[in-house]
């Protein structure tokens, strides 16, 4: 019968969240984008997903790959050096992939005999092979992140559409869904509750979260950015999560002031850089907005703000993961749970990333 | 298989039971510690945490050979088989009495299938019915289906069900094999009738019609031939397709690049799916190493046949002085389990996990496409890599079904070694020798070492066309394997 309670309670919550129909309850900052249809014009649509209106002879294609590997092996080696940016074979391997969302048969390429091939069997691309050298130097001469180049990323086993004004998902990120789906085996509340992902950006955490809770609970995402909403917006609909994922545009938890203490989860990867180091980023970084990475002087303000609010919006029992720029604001954060809010968490712990580095904060709202 | 093989891996076993996790199984590079150059010791390469050790690939070894399992029936009737066993002591034939043995003996030259010669692809027909009956060990397998029948007409069998499954699961098994072969037989002079009859009747859309169906028979049983050869445990796995460039730097890269195109190409020829899983460039040109994924029906048993050391002579391209080489590249296939066989169970606190990521901060503040993974199994050192796949996760989970492999076949191997003492005096191809050899100057061959296969358009083989290879040394494989069974 607890299973049927938190069906009701969640659909009780979700109800005017899903169908707008308390405006007046809602910040001012918060736009519906539900019944807003994602358009996306032909340059926002991932590469891959283009219809293949466009062909080149093997020979032509064969000589912008030629020039497009010349290019990257006289470039990589500086990046490197540069600001640890690409290297040489990482350059290669970028422009295959490029290569593998452009052709509609990407076979053709693969298993071609340079020398044996007639100069005029036609491959159809989905985009011109003139688009193709222009994507090819700004990859090399801007530093274009690759992701924007095709207008994707992979990120755990999905294929999220990115572009320009919204955050490239990062691996380390990968494992905050991870975190959630430790949390939730054995704990049917977290698994049938309400799940909120902060500053969602491509919506990247929110689809994973809710592709691990399955036909149980729900996820809201939230972002300040209109273009990060859109792009979530069109990545929850690719995955066909509209029904689980309900992304709104507003400034943290302002969009959910109706679920305040029923939320059963909240993860969230806020801009976390501190100001000063803005500047010396990797050139292919400042191509992402400013929003998504700036977390002001200490870089650790969104945080603090995250934490206090968690303190109200989780249910008792529910469950937190932040993830930070590294050891200096786990150690922070960790401290200012104990301390300046304390008896709100419980098991409150860090966990590092892959590279061994302090990354996340995770904990539970003390029941 | 081979008391070379079978030693070896006997004595990769004892390091693993003694823990030595320092010597690893780096058992590519074993072969080729006689060829073997150092390390570069300043590489630049971004991938020196992939060079530290190389995958180990313990040896695999069959020494059970099995009946491949073809359709499997639960329980037949008794009546059933009374019914179809009375069937088959009838020998088929035309209806002026030609039977399938009879073709066999009018030895009625075999041209190639281009050719529309009835008489041909008849006789061609017949030999690979001929060579499937003696793969099957035929009249073994009347004897053993009659005392099969027998059992299951008992009236207590199902008092014991694990028992009565197990014999009307082989008896299910046996049956459809024959019923296979009986059909073909029956199929094959069926079509015969018809063009004796066509010819009598003057009817030619008929007759080059049933000559059309003859052939397609031809090519049909000619890929059944091939499967019964593929009776080994295993071989209808799908495998991974490894190959490590030997001594030479940049010429044997080049080779060993060929030599994992050339194994794509095939693969890729015969409708198999195939994935680069790890490939590890060289700094020039080529590769160091490379695993593929090749899926589907009886990868693994057709590309067993390829492992050991592919020599190339050549002149080579990245020699200014225009001087001939000779280099080498090693090839190892590893089969993929299904979730049906007993796989090794990995303990998550055995695996270290390396990520590659550019060093500093990570993040926010870093943007990369690289998301290579290695994981190493801590208590036998035998790890797996990939950085093929676009997502970390992706990488982990391609990294991760390598090295289950890895394991497994390790674990083959011991337990190979464990119930095959008897085995130790047969003789056998060791994968660690040389197998095949290319030669593009000063005139052209490919030839395998093991076989004497000899064809001399090497850009074909190059291009795939491996086939005449792997049949040839499957054919030799499978009666050495059945001489040895009878010595043992
Ligand atoms: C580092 S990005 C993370 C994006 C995404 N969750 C991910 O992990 O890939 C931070 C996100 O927070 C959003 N953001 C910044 N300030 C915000 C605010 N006040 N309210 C809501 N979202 C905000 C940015 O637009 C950006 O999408």
């Amino acid at each position: 019968m607890k299973l049927s309670l938190t069906r009701t309670s969640l659909s009780s919550i979700l109800a005017p969240l899903l169908c707008n129909s308390h405006p007046s309850h809602r910040p001012i900052s918060s736009l519906s984008v539900s019944h807003r249809p994602t358009s996306l014009t032909p340059e926002t649509t991932p590469l891959f997903l283009r219809p293949p209106t466009s062909s080149a002879s093997l020979s032509d294609l064969l000589k912008f790959r030629n020039w497009a590997e010349t290019l990257s092996s006289s470039a990589g080696a500086s990046f490197s050096a540069q600001d640890n940016g690409p290297d040489t074979h990482l350059l290669l391997r970028e422009l295959t992939w490029l290569l593998e969302d452009a052709l509609e048969n990407p076979k053709t390429l693969a298993y071609c005999n340079p020398s044996a091939v007639s100069n005029d069997l036609l491959v159809s691309l989905r985009t011109d092979l003139e688009e193709l050298y222009t994507l090819w130097k700004q990859r090399i001469d801007e530093r274009r992140p690759f992701q924007y180049i095709v207008g994707c990323e992979h990120w755990r086993d999905l294929v999220l559409g990115v572009r320009e004004g919204v955050l490239i998902p990062r691996p380390e990120t990968e494992q905050v869904v991870e975190l959630v789906s430790d949390a939730i085996k054995g704990n049917d509340e977290l698994g049938d509750g309400l799940w909120a992902d902060l500053g969602t950006g491509s919506g990247a955490i929110a689809i994973g979260i809710a592709r691990i809770l399955r036909d149980r609970g729900m996820v809201i995402a939230t972002d300040l950015s209109p273009v990060a909403v859109e792009v979530a917006s069109f990545n929850v609909q690719r995955y066909n999560l509209q029904d689980k994922v309900v992304i709104r545009q507003g400034s943290w938890f302002g969009p959910l002031k109706e679920a305040e203490g029923d939320l059963v989860g909240i993860v969230s990867n806020p801009p976390y850089i501190p100001t000063e180091h803005i500047n010396g980023l990797q050139a292919e970084v400042k191509h992402e907005p400013r929003l998504a990475l700036d977390g002001g002087t200490d870089g650790i303000g969104d945080l603090l703000y995250l934490c206090n609010g968690a303190v109200s919006m989780l249910k008792p029992g529910g469950f937190f993961a932040f993830e930070t720029n590294g050891e200096k604001q786990c150690k922070f954060l960790l401290d200012y749970m104990e301390t300046k809010v304390k008896g709100s968490f419980n098991d409150i712990n860090i966990v590092s990333d892959f590279a061994g580095i302090q990354r996340f904060v995770t904990g539970f709202r003390t029941r | 298989m081979s008391s070379y093989i079978l030693k070896k891996s006997c004595t990769r076993s004892s390091l693993i039971l003694s823990q030595n996790a320092a010597l690893k199984f780096p058992l590519i590079a074993h072969l080729f510690s006689s060829l073997s150059q150092s390390q570069d010791a300043n590489s630049t390469s971004a991938y020196n945490f992939l060079e530290k050790n190389t995958a180990g690939f313990p040896l695999f070894s069959h020494v059970r050979s099995k009946i491949p399992s073809g359709s499997r029936w639960k329980f037949v009737p008794s009546e059933f088989v009374r019914l179809f066993s009375s069937q088959a002591a009838v020998e088929p034939s035309t209806s002026d009495g030609l039977t399938v043995e009879g073709i066999i003996n009018k030895q009625w030259p075999i041209l190639g299938e281009s050719e529309s010669d009835w008489k041909s692809h008849a006789s061609s027909i017949a030999q690979s019915v001929h060579l499937i009956k003696k793969r099957l060990q035929w009249k073994k397998l009347k004897v053993r289906l009659g005392i099969l029948s027998a059992q299951l007409e008992k009236p207590d069998l199902w008092d014991d069900p694990v028992h009565a499954g197990k014999i009307s699961r082989e008896h299910g098994s046996l049956l459809g094999k024959m019923k296979e072969v009986n059909s073909i037989e029956q199929e094959l002079l069926e079509h015969i009738d018809m063009i004796k009859l066509a010819r009598e009747e003057n009817d030619q859309e008929l007759e080059s019609e049933s000559i059309k169906a003859l052939l397609t028979m031809r090519k049909g049983v000619k890929e059944k031939e091939l499967e019964a050869l593929l009776a080994g445990e295993h071989d209808s796995s799908s495998c991974f397709i490894e190959v490590q460039a030997g001594a030479g730097g940049t010429e044997s890269m080049d080779w060993a690049a060929m030599v994992i195109k050339m194994y794509e190409v095939w693969a890729q020829q015969r409708g198999y799916k195939v994935t680069v899983v790890d490939e590890m460039p060289g700094e020039m040109a080529g590769i160091k190493r490379a695993t593929i994924k090749v899926d589907g029906q009886y990868a693994f048993g057709y590309a067993k046949a390829e492992v050991g050391v592919h020599r190339l002579v050549r002149i080579s391209p990245f020699d200014s002085g225009k001087r001939r080489h000779t280099s080498f590249a090693a090839v190892a296939v590893i089969p993929i389990l299904g979730d049906g066989s007993s796989r090794v169970q990995i303990n998550e606190s055995d695996l270290r996990i390396e990520r590659m990521r550019a060093g500093g901060a990570g993040g926010q503040h870093v943007n990369t496409t690289e998301s290579a993974v290695r994981i190493t199994h801590i208590p036998t050192g035998i790890s797996a890599s990939c950085q093929n796949e676009r997502s970390q996760h992706q990488n982990m989970a391609s990294a991760m079904s390598v090295l289950q492999s890895r394991l497994d076949q390790l674990e083959m191997a011991r337990q190979a070694q464990m119930n095959s003492r008897h085995t130790q005096s047969l003789t056998d191809i060791s994968w660690g020798n040389q197998i095949r050899t290319f030669v593009l100057h000063p005139y052209r061959m490919v030839k395998d070492l093991r076989t004497n296969y000899e064809v001399s358009d090497p850009d074909s083989v190059l291009e795939g066309d491996l086939d005449g290879f792997i049949l040839s040394f499957l054919s030799a494989h499978w009666i050495k394997r059945k001489t040895s069974c009878n010595l043992s």
